[in-house]
């Protein structure tokens, strides 16, 4: 066996269905960040954003004896992951919490560390404003962010071009803003 | 895209994020170097995603890599109570419930108009059925004399064309008892087989029935047989059977009976339902005028509902038929005695027979071998030859060896 460090993602999984704890370490250790980063910047609350990743890897787990290499593991990590979000909203919904609503804590914020930022895509539209962040937060491929919505690559283009110019309009509001006040 | 600029901007993003082939992209290069506004476009998209990544996240806490493993470690046992119902997720089971739910409610739908419809159409009969006593002198009023009523061809129903009347338009062809078709199959022995076809004829003429199809085979050097298809009046069946019974020796017998009611008031209900839309139609196109269109769609419908009423009517003949006459099968068979067949050729025939299939074989015997000859002499000549020179060498050099 190569080391695992040495492999591609799709062969530590294969791997990790053969039951090797090894591999399933190195997999980790690859998507931890990026996995808790995806929740972190999409919840307000850390905790919250934890436990999300947690079952995001428990559901990898269970789920390893189904997986097949049709695409690529980092797809079939945000696909999951999506999901958890997706049921985490509604259930926000249900429950009415204020968490419906990220990013509140970025507004008049500073462009210097990224508050800015939060504050303006905490405005935009919601379906722009994921694939904006599937591709600058976790570089996904166009490609791999169409399969992980489900839309066509076309739709993800379009739809990251607008993302790109709300975005802008929005820090170009905030600018002036920040220089009014 | 115009003529200085020939790139869309959606390329030039993709440009920007390195998602374009090679050969686009070189090109898109290429386009660059002399486009400064596409350079300072491609340039804007890569600030902006320098400035998204100035939001940094923090890394994520030990925490999470303890629990991940725990989980890992305990995942043969390990189950989220919460999120699952026996191997399925909440989601799975709320979808099948939401499914079936639908499935259900569409089942709802669509039978409940039908039930409907057929309890109207018995209630209607019911009703029908206890008012008739009243305005008959019999309880058991045959079905033509109801038409009668209804339509005031009877004495006694003339007064009567008030609440009756109007009940018996919608089930004038309702029925009167439970309708069952009956249908029998016999097979019989007889040792007088042209007698026994003579009296199936004669019972099926006395009962009033018909014969819908018969066969009679007579093979030479074998028994006769005869099979028929007959129709009695229903109410004879019993009757018939025991009288055909006595024509042989019964081999085989079965019935059957089939319960048509509830089909067959289904029927009466939609056929009621075509005729009463049809007379509105009639009466909407009598006494309404319309423009062109209208009218030749009124009439369209008109003749779509007579074609539905017909197609209706004949369905209900053919049940009437079937409920009023019995269908017995018959299949009789004449006992089979083996005969001495008579004509067998004497023996100086037989032997001219046989002599002169002898010579006729014996022709085409030798006729066979020489189109055998002919066919494929030439190529065994041929073959000869080589095989004997090939041999003869052999020979030749075989006695040089030894000599």
């Amino acid at each position: 066996m190569k080391a695992a460090n040495m492999q591609n993602d799709e062969q530590l999984m294969l791997e990790f269905q053969g039951g090797s704890r090894e591999a399933f370490e190195e997999l980790f250790s690859r998507y931890r960040n990026p996995i808790y980063g995806f929740f972190r910047r999409r919840l307000n609350h850390a905790a919250r954003a934890e436990e999300l990743a947690q079952e995001t890897f428990v559901v990898i787990i269970r789920g390893a004896e189904r997986y097949e290499p049709k695409a690529t593991f980092r797809t079939y990590v945000f696909a999951i992951a999506l999901k958890q979000l997706w049921s985490e909203r509604r259930k926000e919904m249900r429950e009415a919490r204020t968490a419906a609503e990220p990013f509140e804590e970025g507004r008049n914020a500073d462009p210097a560390n990224g508050l800015w930022i939060r504050s303006a895509l905490s405005r935009m539209d919601p379906d722009q404003r994921e694939v904006l962040m599937l591709r600058e937060y976790e570089q996904l491929s166009y490609e791999e962010i169409a399969e992980v919505l489900g839309v066509p690559l076309n739709t993800v283009r379009s739809r990251l071009f607008r993302a790109r110019a709300e975005l802008r309009t929005l820090l170009d509001e905030q600018s002036i803003k920040g220089v009014s006040r | 895209m115009n003529q200085e600029h020939p790139l869309l901007q959606e390329e030039l993003m993709g440009y920007a994020d390195g998602q374009l082939q090679d050969g686009h992209a070189e090109q898109i290069a290429a386009h660059m170097e002399s486009c400064s506004e596409c350079a300072k476009a491609v340039a804007d998209a890569r600030r902006l995603s320098m400035l998204m990544a100035t939001w940094q996240i923090e890394q994520a806490p030990k925490q999470l890599t303890e629990s991940v493993l725990a989980a890992f470690d305990t995942r043969p046992h390990r189950r989220n109570s919460g999120s699952e119902f026996g191997g399925w997720t909440r989601g799975r089971v709320l979808a099948w419930g939401f499914g079936g739910a639908f499935a259900v409610l569409i089942l709802f739908v669509v039978a409940v108009p039908s039930l409907l419809r057929s309890r109207q159409a018995t209630s209607e009969y019911k009703q029908l059925n206890a008012q008739l006593p009243a305005s008959s002198p019999s309880t058991e009023m045959p079905q033509s004399d109801i038409k009668k009523i209804v339509s005031g061809e009877a004495g006694q129903g003339q007064g009567q064309q008030g609440t009756l009347g109007q009940l018996s338009k919608s089930t004038a062809d309702s029925p009167t008892g439970p309708m069952v078709i009956r249908t029998a199959q016999l097979t019989l022995i007889t040792k007088e087989f042209d007698g026994a076809r003579a009296r199936i004829e004669a019972i099926v003429r006395e009962s009033k029935g018909y014969i819908d199809h018969l066969t009679v085979r007579s093979d030479p050097g074998s028994s006769k047989s005869l099979s028929a298809v007959l129709r009695f009046p229903s109410d004879t069946l019993d009757a018939r059977l025991a009288d055909l019974r006595k024509l042989g020796q019964p081999k085989e017998e079965t019935q059957n009976s089939s319960d048509i009611t509830g089909q067959y008031t289904d029927l009466v209900a939609r056929l009621n339902n075509a005729r009463n839309t049809e007379q509105r139609l009639l009466a909407l196109l009598r006494d309404r005028t319309g423009n062109l269109k209208d009218v030749v769609a009124a009439e369209g419908e008109i003749a779509r509902v007579r074609e539905e009423i017909e197609r209706m009517e004949a369905e209900r003949k053919g049940f009437d038929n079937k409920v009023q006459y019995a269908t017995v099968q018959v299949e009789l068979m004449e006992e089979y005695h083996a005969q001495v067949q008579p004509g067998t050729p004497g023996a100086g025939t037989r032997i001219h027979n046989a002599a002169v299939e002898g010579y006729e074989g014996a022709s085409e015997t030798i006729l066979g071998i020489a189109l055998w000859g002919l066919t494929y002499g030439p190529a065994l000549i041929v073959w000869l030859v080589v095989l004997s020179s090939l041999g003869f060498l052999a020979w030749k050099l075989y006695r040089r060896v030894h000599s």
